[in-house]
């Protein structure tokens, strides 16, 4: 059954569970998306997730949400550093040329980033061209200069990358011993039923011997 | 190491007479210590309807750390929910104390201190202090550094989060 679980102030996820009543997700607070990100991206990472899990249980469905955040952050955190890359290299472009307006500005990294993935208009190109002719900077120059000066903001990047990765191998051994538990449980069950069906087919038995 | 009362207590007395950070770096750091993501107050979540209600919904599944499950998972929301909020509202930058000339502004220093008779080594110390602060802000970037800078500092807090939420529901 399918139903919509409210996800943060921004994006409702529907989420396949078997009794809605039974869901812990309403009662956690839920993941939340930045104004520009796509919940329908958000949601579809989610689903497939939901579809691999045999057994989802309540509780195994909201260690997949987390899950599924987590990769989320990855996804974020990698755009970062990047856009570290386009601060570092704003700031050199400004320190190198007299540019102490710009100084480490958003409108030279914005445009940076706008130039490098080669979605700039003419006029900004034009702009971008001549502050690095004034610094006398080539591009790869600069992104080797600004690797190096944004090291240690990178170095966190990395870090909290690897973190997120961390938290992913515990949740993925939460779900497996929750999903192992089930499974041992169902095992169970089917054994003990087959015992009983044994056992009333024996009564059945000695009954039919006793009455022959 | 032997315990001298003595100089215990003189010890004492002279950390009362302590007047909080001297140096730049040492007043800048401790003039962030009301920026709070609440994260090391000890949280009441048994108080709360969602724990109680998480705990019901666990015990029916037949889980027998329920009451450990529902705290963690909680936690880690808790966790996770000052996780974005960093990442959403890093330090503003100072964009005055980092564009600043600070060789131009001499005049507006010696002007400052003129009414209480300054020295030319008031005007000096007072560039140099500015100088230092300028030093500082620029040196914590743009809006992207300072966030990463923020959000690095709540790892541990995720880590021990997601530890401790493993545990009870592998123990569950």
């Amino acid at each position: 059954m399918l139903y919509n679980v409210r996800f943060g102030v921004y994006v409702d996820v529907a989420m396949p569970v078997e009794d809605k009543s039974k869901s812990l997700l309403p009662f956690l607070s839920s993941p939340k998306l930045l104004p520009n990100e796509s919940g329908s991206e958000f949601q579809s990472g989610l689903q497939s997730l939901l579809s691999e899990l045999d057994n989802p249980s309540p509780l195994a469905v909201a260690l997949v949400s987390q899950l599924n955040e987590c990769l989320w952050w990855i996804k974020r955190h990698t755009v970062d550093k990047e856009l570290l890359l386009y601060e570092a290299m704003a700031r050199l472009l400004s320190k190198a040329g007299n540019h102490w307006d710009t100084y480490d500005n958003r409108k030279v990294s914005e445009a940076l980033e706008r130039y490098l993935d080669g979605s700039a208009d003419k006029d900004e190109s034009e702009w971008i061209d001549e502050i690095l002719a004034e610094s006398k900077l080539t591009l790869s120059d600069l992104r080797v200069r600004a690797f190096k000066d944004a090291a240690r903001h990178i170095k966190m990047v990395d870090d909290l990358i690897h973190r997120q990765h961390q938290t992913i191998r515990h949740l993925q051994r939460s779900i497996d011993s929750i999903d192992y538990k089930s499974r041992l449980i169902k095992r169970m069950d089917l054994e003990l039923a087959a015992l009983e069906s044994k056992q009333s087919v024996k009564g059945a038995l000695t009954l039919d011997d006793k009455s022959a | 190491m032997t315990i001298n009362p003595r100089r215990d207590l003189a010890n004492q007395c002279n950390a009362l007479k302590s007047t909080g950070p001297k140096s730049v770096s040492g007043k800048r750091a401790s003039s962030q210590n009301s920026r709070k993501h609440g994260l090391n107050s000890p949280p009441d979540f048994e108080s709360s309807p969602e724990y109680r209600a998480l705990v019901d919904l666990l015990a029916e599944e037949g889980f027998s750390a329920f009451a450990d499950i529902a705290a963690g998972l909680l936690n880690y929301r808790r966790v996770m929910d000052a996780y974005y909020d960093t990442y959403t509202s890093p330090e503003p930058v100072d964009e005055f104390l980092r564009d600043a000339n600070v060789k131009a502004s001499n005049p507006i220093f010696s002007e400052l201190l003129s009414p209480s008779g300054s020295e030319p080594q008031d005007v000096r110390e007072m560039a140099t202090f500015f100088a230092d602060m300028q030093r500082q802000e620029r040196r914590k970037g743009g809006p992207v550094s300072r966030r990463t800078a923020d959000i690095h500092k709540l790892m541990r807090y995720q880590r021990n989060g997601i530890a401790r939420l493993s545990r009870a529901v592998r123990h569950g």
